[in-house]
């Protein structure tokens, strides 16, 4: 008896230094491959509707080039397909790789992984089969707020992405829970510790989407129910809405924190600190949403303010982020060779494309935080909201601190996952260096667009109230997006090249992190702590706006409607 | 847990901007009375007939203010007959103008380019923001929530004489 007790369910695995297991290689493998399917898809159409949006490529162009229509689809798949599944595929794949290396274990239950991904894949060829299918109906965007009513396989294809995310969500803390009872007492790795985090707030989150969805979205769209209440709508979505731009940047984070200080030459400045951060995250990532509504009229401007505080609360474990990961580039620097006050900025391995995507990254990511506090400012917001400002803002951080790290990942990932080395460093090099340029023209010139009255999600170069200025700066949007368009084709050379023509073995490992010293307070891992945390302050910050958007007798009365403007029946 | 110094002042200097940005921000609610969008009522949308947007339109109500109730639907802003359509809603410099709108049908904006003005306009809901226009000019109003194929022609103009 005591022998077997003793025996752990699943040995310890030792994973090879420059080769994956078998397994590994194939889950891992598979999500990312399908998240670049989805990035392939949605990426195209960026520079598409940046030139849509600009006069002087309109009206130089229109006509001439058949792509020149669908605008409003064109943004609905930019959308769905990016933010929505090349992120989440993209999260699963990573998250499990750096769970199973940094615990040294596989995934628990990993027949139910690949039950997960069968799920997010139907729900990828649903989106792209109704997107491409039905190109009216379909165009109600990835926040898809009704009364505009999609074909019911739009939201069957989401349900079945975030079905498939939660099984993921549960089969890390199963592993983490296993991994735990054999490591009493230990610390469990940063990288994971950020992992549960994550997969924890998106669970949370989702609910209320789950709830949007399957509760009034699907209904309305079968016909089962003929009203909706597109105020309640836009709450709980945006209960969802907010964490799920933390759900995106906290893999980033977990790059910047656990490995690129290695990638850089240097140490993590502090690690219990950085868990702080993990857990400010989430706690105050939920509490937050009603600065997406702070032009609503059905939600009290009491709420507003309480979630402008929370905001700026949440800011800070950003702004904690920045001073640790800025101290540990400066440690990298000074072993690298960087003297003086300011020189330690300057010499970073920019020659490293895995280093260099993820400087590009935190630079543009700079400006979105930066961008980020003037919109959580209540009464500034007022003077954005939904102009182009808004995707300028977001570009920089979904588009630029999060992608590019991702992308930063993926130069290092996919090498490892293929078993040679990245086709092309100076490819790669070129891709990062043109993003930031492309990136910091778009995020700036839609902002100015932005200010100057032009709203965003509109097909708009011909529009009766464009400015001149409008017009100036959309133009320079659509530059911003020609240099996008360059850089995507640099990406494409390293995906294609890294799988099929290199031929050199593979050089870099990930530096995945598998123990730390106790040096943090036992505390940051009571997560039921922390859940009950979150629930009382979600009950506080959302309770009320939730019982004030929610009335049964005069509400839902918003019958369907289709984007070509007519009633869905 | 040990905190290295420079990080605790740079701690206390991050609460303390944040601080400073949100008492800016209820100093302005408070001391200059600039708020938000804030509930005033629900109405039926497929009953608009029975409510105070039976008929749109701009209305005089003493001294320098204005009423005005629009309602929006795909994808035009009906502000009564005598400003036509689109809208072009005169009113003289210095007025001031409280406006209502709601929804006919899906989820619209109601956005006064170089204004203070920027409204969900959301069917079931009643969006109410006061604007005082005090120099004379063109000012065009602008859609700005996705509301379909015909989204981006969806404006009016506001002409303060």
């Amino acid at each position: 008896m005591q022998a077997t007790q003793a025996q752990p369910n699943v040995a310890p695995v030792s994973f090879p230094r420059l080769d994956m297991l078998r397994s590994e290689r194939n889950l891992v493998g598979v999500h990312i491959a399908s998240a670049l399917i989805a990035l392939t898809v949605g990426i195209f159409m960026g520079p598409f509707q940046a030139f849509h949006r600009a006069p002087a490529f309109v009206n130089t162009f229109l006509g001439q080039i058949p792509v020149f229509s669908y605008y409003y689809q064109a943004v609905t798949v930019h959308g769905v397909m990016l933010a929505l599944f090349f992120t989440t595929l993209f999260i699963v794949g990573f998250s499990y790789y750096v769970t199973q290396r940094s615990l040294q274990r596989q995934i628990k239950g990993i027949q139910f992984a690949w039950v997960a991904y069968a799920l997010m894949l139907i729900g990828l060829a649903m989106l792209v089969f109704t997107l491409a299918n039905d190109v009216t109906r379909s165009a109600v965007l990835y926040t898809f707020y009704p009364p505009l009513i999609a074909p019911a396989i739009f939201y069957l294809g989401l349900v079945l992405l975030v079905v498939g995310s939660w099984i993921a969500a549960f089969l890390v803390f199963w592993t983490y829970n296993a991994w735990r009872k054999e490591h009493p007492g230990e610390r469990v790795p940063l990288a994971v510790f950020a992992i549960l985090v994550n997969y924890l707030m998106w669970f949370i989150s989702s609910l209320a989407v789950a709830i949007e969805v399957l509760f009034m979205l699907l209904p309305a769209s079968l016909g089962w129910i003929q009203t909706t209440d597109p105020q309640l709508a836009r709450v709980l979505f945006w209960f969802f809405g907010h964490p799920l731009v933390y759900f995106w940047l906290i893999p980033a984070y977990v790059s910047w924190y656990t490995m690129l200080p290695k990638q850089a030459g240097g140490r993590l400045f502090s690690d219990p600190l950085a868990r702080v951060a993990f857990v400010m995250l989430l706690l105050f990532s939920i509490p937050v949403g009603v600065h997406h509504l702070y032009a609503d009229p059905g939600v009290s401007q009491v709420a507003k303010f309480v979630h402008a505080f929370l905001t700026f609360t949440v800011a800070v474990p950003s702004f904690m982020t920045a001073f640790n990961i800025g101290a540990s580039l400066e440690i990298a620097s000074r072993n690298n060779g960087g003297r003086g006050f300011w020189g330690f900025i300057f010499k970073q391995r920019w020659s490293d494309p895995v280093v260099a995507a993820q400087l590009v990254g935190m630079l543009l990511f700079l400006a979105g935080g930066v961008t980020g506090l003037m919109n959580a400012s209540a009464q500034i917001n007022i003077t954005l909201h939904n102009t182009s400002w808004v995707p300028g803002h977001f570009h920089t951080t979904l588009g630029g601190g999060v992608t590019m790290t991702f992308f930063g990942i993926l130069y290092w990932l996919l090498p490892l996952l293929r078993g040679r080395a990245l086709f092309s460093k100076k490819a790669a090099l070129g891709q990062a260096f043109t993003w930031l340029v492309g990136m910091a023209l778009f995020g700036f010139t839609m902002g100015e667009a932005g200010l100057n009255g032009a709203p965003r999600r509109a097909d708009l170069a011909n529009s009766p109230y464009m400015t001149p200025e409008a017009s100036l700066w959309l133009n320079g949007a659509a530059i911003g997006g020609m240099i996008l368009f360059i850089s995507v084709v640099l990406l494409f050379v390293n995906i294609i090249g890294t799988l099929f023509f290199s031929t050199r073995p593979v050089e870099g490992d990930a530096p995945i992190q598998t123990k730390v010293e106790a040096a943090s307070p036992a505390i940051l891992e009571r997560w039921r702590l922390w859940i009950a945390i979150v629930v009382v302050l979600c009950a506080i910050a959302w309770g009320p706006v939730i019982v004030e958007a929610l009335d049964l007798t005069n509400g839902f009365n918003a019958i369907p409607y289709t984007p070509s403007g007519a009633p869905l029946r | 847990m040990h905190i290295d110094r420079y990080e605790r002042y740079w701690l206390i200097a991050v609460a303390a901007t944040l601080g400073a940005f949100f008492a800016a921000l209820v100093a302005t609610l408070v001391v200059f009375g600039v708020s938000l969008p804030s509930p005033v009522g629900r109405v039926n949308p497929q009953n608009l007939e029975a409510s105070e947007f039976a008929e749109p339109g701009v209305r005089y109500i003493g001294g320098n203010r204005y009423q005005a109730h629009i309602v929006a639907r795909m994808w035009q802003f009906d502000a009564g007959p005598e400003a036509g359509a689109p809208p072009k809603i005169r009113v003289p410099a210095g007025s001031e103008v409280n406006f209502f709108v709601t929804s006919k049908d899906i989820i619209h904006g109601f956005y006064i380019q170089n204004h203070t003005i920027n409204l969900e306009v959301i069917p079931g809901q009643v969006s109410q923001a006061t604007v005082k226009f005090n120099r004379p000019g063109v000012y065009q109003i602008v859609c700005n929530h996705y509301c379909g194929t015909g989204h981006a022609v969806m404006y009016g103009e506001i002409i303060v004489e």
